[in-house]
């Protein structure tokens, strides 16, 4: 039996769909949430039920958030704390931590108490409230006093206590012990050592050098052609004590490498609940990410049905409204209702085809992932593959003629569809003489529209819509607008204000057209105010006659 | 004498900077650290020191290795806390990276020896030196760049020691005169405030500019080296200030006329951009050279190392004086002694 791998959509569609951008524009804030959702899994036909759920959860926790805004940002700023050290608490296993690893779990430990303080608060569900970590902060934490410090304390290990007493004692001993030697050498001799216990002597006081070179105390440790520098020898206490001090050092040394094997032995004894807490963590983060990302685009929750349509009204592509916005315009709302079969979306150029395909795209791939959805009510049942077939700039950087790159992607689509699919088709054949490609399109119709997949295709070849199992959605367009007022706005605007204009009149909405009208020939009233010169629009006006 | 007390007075954030490699600036800030013990002053140790290589672990010789004090608060890099002597209370892992992983707060609880680096980004420098004021320093002291005395941004810190010693000549004579140069440098006037000040600063271009009858001039050129010609045609009797963006040197000034020279002012960002010996200087102010800056430091104290690392040596007491003689109004501090 091979085992199947089930993959929704491959990444251009992810891509083109507007999927990867409303994932890259929500604001995570944790390493653990970063992480997750790079691995979140979208749901599949049969699956409605936990759809619904993650919808219910995002749905509350809106709800939570806009009644809990400062603690939110207060639970924010404490997620932009955290670091990924997941690795270290694995790493418990088998080795013995650091104390700088340590100090970053002790930190870790201290932000999952604040988050799991503020969740309790807030009230939010079970499953995303860690659990607390309490018993093994009190062992990080001897003195109990939670501030995000971290050192091996005395207070970990009486012995460890008592070996550093006794070295800042010998230290102590060991200068008082020399400081008597150089009052000593003071007073006999009238030398007065630096706080180093060393003098320099020039070589010109050969006297001075004389008087040195018979101290037994001091001896010459440093020499060049100018002057000696003598340091006081240790006497035979001080170099008793020295190799004593070394061997405490050594013992400090053993000492705190035993504390921290005990530390991270605990650590890793709450490794699992440590780990799980990440988990939660990210959940949450994530789940709150969803949350304030729907509140801050006016996503609502799509319904799931069981029946395989897309439906929804007022959808708006997120990511051309951003552009949209920045220039200060006004997104015009799209509503569409699709369901098995062969839909086509039919009209006048510039009038938004391709963004209200991949509209669908995006309304259907963020509810399949589990996600809210840009429109003002959505129905969607849940497909088993969905591709959008589209021309990019990548298939001609990789060297193929926009033709070729769409006959080897059309050839994927029909391999890998099947039931429940959502296939998504701008301007197939459109790069190829018209009579081929309207040939090639009507097959491609005729193929897909008895077939349980949902295909919407936009195209410019009328006669396709006049397959009576072929719906036609047809772009508004300019056909509502009052062209003398158009026209004369635009004879005085330069090139770019040209095209904003044009976009400001354009009714991007969709009609459905059931008997086979015309398709509005909008392309040369374009051209034209567009600049293109008047005697070559005429000549085409004629050419059409 | 309360040198460091005195000195916490008036300045929180002390840089020491080095004249030249192994004036013997880590000599200076253990001098300084085991002076403020004696003073019981609480020190922040920070260090603006270049980013080293990863070699520094093994020779430790970038990083300075310092004795530390019960109580001083220090920033060292992750990799390096291990390796510390000193007992370390870490207080915060900071954002700030370095080569040697991001660098670490700490108290000190055990004294001891610590190699000691800090943020490389002067904001991030500013925000370490602030942190440790709040943390309680009396003071803060960095250990500036090894042999780039341009490190030393006003921006940066409040004063600076300047760390001078034998390296710079085998001549003592010649050693105090460079220090005192350098010193003279730093007491450059400031471009008064003033429409001048306010023309130069607000364009805050990397080009050269000139003042024009109270006019700005911006010319096409971002460094004055090779520009002496260039900047002779265009200085007129007109011409008050000239602003020079980059390194100052005697090239920028070689090919202008010396009747001109008398008439204008050098404006240069601060006295670190000026490349030109005490000799050549002192000749130059004759000719009546006038430079301003637009920000400067204060010169806090002067270190000085008799001893050169290449194995000579000058007499301590008579290096001291001489200094001493030749900045008069600059405390002068024997590190070895």
């Amino acid at each position: 039996m091979s085992t199947r791998i089930l993959r929704l959509a491959n990444p251009k569609t992810r891509r083109e769909t507007g999927l990867d951008y409303v994932i890259g524009a929500m604001n995570l804030q944790t390493p653990f949430g970063t992480k997750q959702i790079k691995e979140q899994k979208p749901f599949f036909p049969g699956q409605e039920e936990a759809l619904e759920e993650e919808l219910d959860r995002i749905e509350r926790m809106v709800e939570t958030a806009a009644a809990n805004k400062s603690d939110i940002g207060v639970l924010q700023e404490t997620f932009m704390m955290m670091k990924d050290n997941t690795f270290t608490i694995e790493r418990t296993e088998h080795s013995v931590l650091s104390v700088v690893e340590i100090f970053e779990l002790k930190n870790l430990m201290l932000l999952m108490e604040k988050v799991r303080t503020l969740s309790t608060k807030i009230d939010l569900p079970a499953e995303y409230v860690p659990d607390t970590v309490n018993e093994l902060l009190d062992i990080l934490d001897p003195s109990g006093d939670r501030l995000n410090t971290f050192y091996i304390y005395d207070s970990f290990s009486e012995k460890l206590a008592e070996l550093r007493r006794e070295k800042r004692n010998m230290e102590r001993e060991i200068r008082s012990r020399q400081k008597a030697l150089r009052n000593e050498i003071k007073e006999k001799h009238g030398l007065s050592l630096t706080p180093k216990f060393d003098i320099t002597v020039s070589k010109s006081d050969s006297a001075g050098i004389k008087m040195i070179e018979e101290i037994a105390d001091l001896s010459k440790s440093d020499e060049d052609y100018m002057s000696v520098t003598y340091t006081l020898v240790p006497d035979d206490e001080v170099r008793q004590l020295m190799l004593k001090l070394d061997d405490l050092t050594a013992d400090i040394e053993e000492e705190e490498l035993v504390v921290r094997e005990r530390l991270s032995k605990e650590i890793h004894k709450h490794s699992a609940l440590l780990l799980e807490n990440c988990d939660r963590i990210g959940r949450l983060d994530i789940i709150l990410a969803k949350a304030l990302y729907a509140a801050a685009h006016s996503c609502v929750k799509p319904e799931i049905v069981k029946e395989h349509i897309v439906e929804f009204e007022d959808g708006r592509h997120l990511q051309v409204e951003e552009i949209i916005k920045k220039k200060g315009g006004e997104y015009c709302p799209v509503s569409i209702s699709l369901a098995d079969g062969v839909t086509c979306i039919t009209g006048a150029n510039m009038g938004g085809k391709t963004v209200s395909l991949k509209l669908v795209g995006m309304v259907a791939i963020l509810a399949q992932y589990g996600y809210f959805v840009p429109c003002s009510r959505a129905k969607v049942g849940l497909s088993n593959f969905m591709q959008i077939l589209i021309g990019d700039s990548q298939s001609i950087e990789r060297g193929l003629s926009s033709f070729g790159s769409e006959m080897e992607e059309l050839k994927e689509i029909i391999d890998n569809s099947k039931d429940r699919s959502l296939l998504l088709i701008d301007e197939i054949a459109s790069g190829t003489n018209p009579v081929e490609g309207l040939a090639l399109t009507k097959s491609i119709v005729d193929y897909l529209k008895h077939q349980t997949i949902i295909s919407l295709i936009t195209t410019h070849f009328e006669t396709v819509t006049e397959d009576k199992d072929v719906v036609n959605m047809q772009v508004t367009g300019l056909a509502n607008v009052d062209f003398e007022k158009l026209n004369r706005e635009i004879r005085y605007a330069n090139r770019r204000e040209r095209i904003n204009i044009i976009q400001k009149y354009m009714d991007y909405r969709l009609q459905r057209v059931d008997n086979a009208t015309q398709i509005p020939k909008d392309a040369l009233n374009i051209a034209k105010m567009l600049g293109i010169d008047n005697s070559i629009i005429e000549k085409a006006k004629q050419y059409i006659v | 004498m309360y040198l460091l007390e005195e000195l916490s007075r008036e300045y929180k954030r002390i840089s020491i900077v080095g004249m030249a490699k192994n004036a013997g600036k880590t000599t200076a800030l253990n001098y300084l650290i085991e002076e403020a013990m004696d003073e019981d002053l609480l020190l922040g140790i920070t260090s603006t020191g270049r980013d080293g290589e990863g070699t520094d672990v093994v020779t430790g010789t970038d990083k300075p290795r310092v004795f530390l004090d019960t109580g001083t608060i220090v920033s060292v890099p992750t990799q390096l806390y291990e390796l510390a002597d000193a007992g370390l209370e870490i207080i915060r892992m900071t954002q700030y990276g370095s080569s040697l992983g991001p660098i670490l707060l700490c108290r000190v609880v055990d004294s001891g020896y610590v190699q000691i680096a800090g943020p490389v980004i002067n904001a991030q420098h500013i925000e370490m030196c602030e942190e440790m004021l709040r943390l309680g320093a009396d003071l803060v002291l960095i250990d500036g760049a090894i042999d780039r005395k341009s490190i030393a941004a006003p921006e940066t810190s409040d004063a600076i020691i300047l760390s001078t010693g034998a390296v710079l000549s085998r001549k003592m004579s010649k050693v105090v005169e460079e220090t005192a140069h350098t010193v003279g440098l730093y007491r450059l006037p400031c471009l008064e405030d003033g429409r001048e000040r306010n023309l130069l600063t607000e364009t805050n271009g990397e080009q050269i500019m000139l003042i024009k009858e109270d006019e700005l001039v911006v010319l096409d050129r971002s460094t004055g080296l090779g520009a002496g010609k260039y900047l002779d045609a265009e200085i007129d009797e007109t011409v008050t200030h000239v602003f020079v963006p980059g390194a100052f040197t005697h090239s920028v000034i070689a090919d202008i006329n010396p009747k001109k020279l008398k008439h204008i002012t050098f404006v240069l960002k601060d006295p670190t951009k000026i490349f030109i010996g005490a000799t050549m200087w002192n000749q130059l102010r004759k000719k009546g050279l006038t430079v301003k800056v637009l920000e400067n430091i204060p010169v806090a104290a002067v270190t000085v190392n008799p001893t050169s690392p290449s194995g000579y040596m000058f007499d301590h007491e008579e290096l001291v004086n001489a200094m001493q003689k030749a900045i008069p109004d600059i405390p002068v501090i024997d590190v070895r002694m």
